[in-house]
């Protein structure tokens, strides 16, 4: 009978339980997507060069383990106020504590298991479409990455319901020590935080001394190697939750007393946020750090997403090589947006390649300069005198005729004249510097295949920083790829984050602005007052995981190396990043301002 | 409408539900009026229609039909924000649950009104204070909401609901939830709130005792005025013996 009455208060709430369930969820579909990254061995040796990335990888798994556990003990404590009213009710009528005790245990299970069951399979198809997606839009190929990863499915099965089990008996606890009174009228408690000026000092000074200290040890990860991640992962999350308490209730209460919040619904506004500051500062540390993690690893997918084909430009001078370009091929070498193309025929005998005078001086051979540190400079073109010299020899140039075995022929220039009586195997060639290598990536793609296709020694046959960068791409494209994906991950788990905030906050404050609209509040008014509560919770956040990833990039220095920077054009992901944040928040207003505004019509 | 005039209620009708579904009409036909500085109370029995009343003269609820003049604003005309700051300038009220809001202080609470129409940080200090001694709560302003006992509590509710001076004052079960000591104290302040500044009061009750405060008592029976009830020069005790005379046969 309890049973059916339990099911009748979920039925009533089903759409409080729908949100409970998608957000849960979520995030353990999102927990799949990375275990399955984090724990597939043969990817992760295939795929990160650098030996330090998978450390990053497992760091990244720690905290998203925790980040896990406080997400689920936020959401058992939304779900335990949803229904501790009628467990108190229950009880009032006379069913034991045992046997509410049995109903809280199976309730928040069953849930839990339904949510990890759901999470896993849509796990199973977010890995698919997301990962193939992600790999076509970055034109990347990724060996031993598949979505289905039985390892990946026993783990976060093992974890999710272990916590569910430490949530039920922690609900059981809890509820069976409660008195029934308190449960009938438990959101009507109000506490209000106390403050002492001197433990807020010290708590602020210590929050500032361990957020420099995190970021000291994120800038310093060569000295301090695989100590650094977990030291700045403590060290900030402690440092920014000091740092919030210390700060916003120190602001608050001082904003308080002045003239400003005696304005229209400035006092009610500070007056929300004072009363829920210890609720808020949890959040709001949570929020920082996964706005930080998202931020930082798209970040760093997309500096090196860009930057890849930016410093394979600066490699070399041509883009691509065409040898006895065929009609297709003339079409896409058409397409590509060229700032430099030049034809050469070449006759080839022996270990020789002659070249003709009169085409090398109608069409000088570019060169590119270096400085003494080896760092690229601009793209030149000499006379032909001072080519015969050392143009030459230049790679580049060797690099235009290459033997079956993949030496170079000899060059050698022919007037003319000679050049026309000069026997041996003719062939064109066509170099293409392109203006924008990432532009035409897709044409150059297609050439090189194309290439491959009709030389029997294809690897050899193109050359050029086309080839470069599908180099550098084998090295660091793994790196691109963890960078976007865990960046979408961490910004979806941020936003089912905030939308408990919503639901956990909702019903005390529908019941405010009920009070507050028949005191005569007008409507412009409440609806202001809270896009400026939520704003807020939106800015903090946000201002500090921006601060985070600002000095967190250091992090990465050693994985790009120069001429690649972790900081290099970072404003426009900045932008699209912050842009995407914002549509959160609209999204969250929207919501809140459905949910918590009193219709017209009921009092 | 004379001037002195505060509240003229004619014709009012309010049915519930659509016009195809089953209705139900909580008021029927109801007139009456309130003069300035009179005290009103309206009692009748759960189900008859007091708080609908009290919803439509506080424009929380619209009228079927009929006509609702408060202070010279006629309020089935008004949309919109006119309702709003109506209800935030013309009326002020106290709830049977007190309506405080338990993230303000006292002190915020009373000055919620004021802040409502901008009232500059001074003017609002001193109005605050003086309705805070008006009431006995002076050294209540510093409190939360959850700190108060409920007669304090509706102390304070009494100082938001009159900080500003409105036209009227709307009770709604103000002693609903009080013990009978604060009960009787919190009705003698509104009497002499009404006697000293003047200031009408409607009292919307069930309890008797409440009732015996008033100078005039409306009884609503089935969305109706039943009958009328004048205190004229009887004491408090004497009327409070009639009004339970007069519920004694008037629900028969």
């Amino acid at each position: 009978m309890l049973g059916k009455l339990a099911l009748a208060g979920i039925k009533n709430r089903r759409r409080d339980y729908l949100v409970l369930l998608a957000g849960l969820t979520m995030s353990a579909a999102i927990f799949y997507m990375f275990a399955n990254l984090a724990t597939n061995r043969a990817f992760l040796n295939a795929n990160a060069v650098v030996s330090s990335a998978s450390v990053i990888f497992g760091f990244g798994a720690v905290l998203l383990i925790l980040i896990t556990v406080v997400y689920i003990m936020y959401a058992n404590s939304f779900l335990l106020s949803m229904r501790q009213h009628d467990y108190g009710l229950f009880m009032m009528l006379g069913a034991t504590r045992k046997r509410v005790g049995e109903l809280v245990f199976l309730e928040t299970l069953i849930l839990g298991t339904i949510a990890t069951a759901i999470g896993v399979v849509l796990g199973l198809l977010l890995s698919k479409f997301l990962v193939g997606f992600l790999l076509n839009a970055l034109g990347l190929h990724l060996k031993h990455l598949t979505a289905f990863y039985l390892p990946a499915i026993v783990a976060t099965v093992v974890l999710y319901v272990g916590l569910f089990i430490l949530a039920s008996l922690f609900n059981l606890v809890r509820l069976t020590r409660t008195t029934v009174l308190k449960l009938l009228h438990s959101d009507e408690l109000a506490n209000q935080p106390k403050v002492n000026p001197v433990w807020q000092l010290i708590q602020g000074v210590l929050g500032i001394g361990l957020l420099a200290l995190g970021y000291w040890a994120m800038a310093a990860i060569n000295d301090l190697q695989m100590a650094a991640i977990p030291l700045a992962l403590v060290t900030i999350t402690i440092g920014t939750y000091l740092l919030f308490r210390a700060t916003i209730l120190t602001i608050i209460r001082a904003l308080r007393h002045t003239s400003w919040a005696k304005k229209r619904l400035n006092g009610f506004l500070l007056g929300q946020l004072n009363f829920r500051v210890h609720n808020y500062t949890r959040m709001l540390t949570i929020v920082s750090l996964l706005f930080a993690m998202a931020l930082g690893a798209i970040t760093v997918g997309s500096g090196y997403h860009r930057q890849l084909p930016l410093m394979a430009q600066r490699t070399g001078t041509y883009s691509v090589a065409v040898h006895d370009p065929n009609a297709h091929e003339q079409k896409l070498l058409d397409r590509l947006d060229s700032a430099y193309t030049a034809t050469y025929t070449q006759k080839r005998q022996g270990k020789t390649v002659y070249y003709n005078a009169a085409e090398l001086k109608r069409q000088p051979v570019e060169q590119r300069a270096y400085t003494k540190t080896g760092t690229a400079k601009h793209v030149s073109r000499q006379s032909f005198k001072a080519f015969q010299k050392s143009g030459i020899k230049d790679l580049d140039f060797l690099s235009l005729a290459l033997t079956k075995a993949g030496s170079p022929y000899a060059p050698k220039i022919l007037s003319a004249a000679q050049f026309k009586q000069q026997a041996g195997q003719t062939i064109t060639v066509t170099t293409v510097r392109v203006k924008n290598l990432a532009q035409d990536l897709g044409t150059l793609k297609r050439l090189n295949q194309l290439e491959m296709a009709r030389f029997s020694h294809p690897a050899e046959m193109t050359v050029g920083n086309y080839q470069s960068y599908t180099l550098m791409l084998g090295m660091f494209g793994g790196l691109e790829f963890i960078g976007y994906f865990l960046g979408i991950a961490f910004l979806a788990m941020l936003a089912s984050c905030l939308m408990f905030k919503i639901l956990s906050g909702a019903p005390g404050d529908q019941r405010r602005y009920r009070m507050l609209y028949k005191v005569g509040v007008r409507y412009h008014l409440m609806r202001h007052g809270i896009a400026k509560e939520i704003g807020i919770l939106f800015l903090i956040p946000g201002i500090m995981g921006i601060i985070d990833v600002l000095f967190g990039l250091q992090m990465f220095k050693p994985l790009m190396p120069a001429p690649m920077s972790p900081y290099q054009g970072i404003g426009l992901t900045f932008l699209i990043f912050v842009g995407l944040y914002a549509i959160y928040y609209l999204i969250t207003l929207a919501l809140y301002w459905r949910i918590v505004l009193p219709k017209t019509t009921d009092a | 409408m004379t001037t002195n005039t505060v509240v003229s209620v004619s014709d009012l009708e309010k049915t519930y539900g659509k016009p195809n579904e089953r209705q139900y009409t909580a008021l029927k036909g109801l007139n009456f009026s309130v003069a300035a500085g009179e005290f009103v109370g309206i009692m009748g029995a759960s189900g008859s229609g007091k708080t609908t009343l009290l919803n439509m003269l506080s424009t929380l609820d619209t009228p079927t039909k009929g006509n609702v003049v408060v202070n010279g604003h006629d309020v089935t005309q008004m949309r919109g924000n006119q309702l709003a700051d109506f209800r935030a300038q013309e009326v002020g009220f106290i709830f049977q649950d007190f309506n405080l809001l338990e993230s303000l202080t006292a002190e915020e609470n009373i000055g919620l009104p004021l802040a409502l129409k901008g009232t500059p940080s001074k003017v609002m200090d001193q109005a605050i204070h003086e309705v805070a001694d008006t009431l006995s709560i002076a050294d209540l302003l510093q409190k939360y909401p959850a700190e108060l006992s409920g007669g304090q509590k509706q102390r304070v509710a009494a100082a938001r609901a009159i900080v500003h001076h409105p036209a009227i004052l709307m009770g709604d079960e103000p002693t609903g939830a009080l013990d009978s000591t604060s009960a009787r104290e919190l009705l003698d302040l509104l009497t002499t709130i009404n006697a000293q500044q003047q200031m009408s009061v409607l009292l919307v009750t069930h309890d008797p005792f409440s009732a015996s405060f008033c100078q005039r008592i409306l009884f609503i029976k089935d969305g109706q005025i039943g009958s009328e009830l004048r205190r004229g020069d009887l004491d408090r005790r004497e009327f409070y013996q009639q009004v339970l005379n007069e519920l004694g046969t008037f629900n028969e």
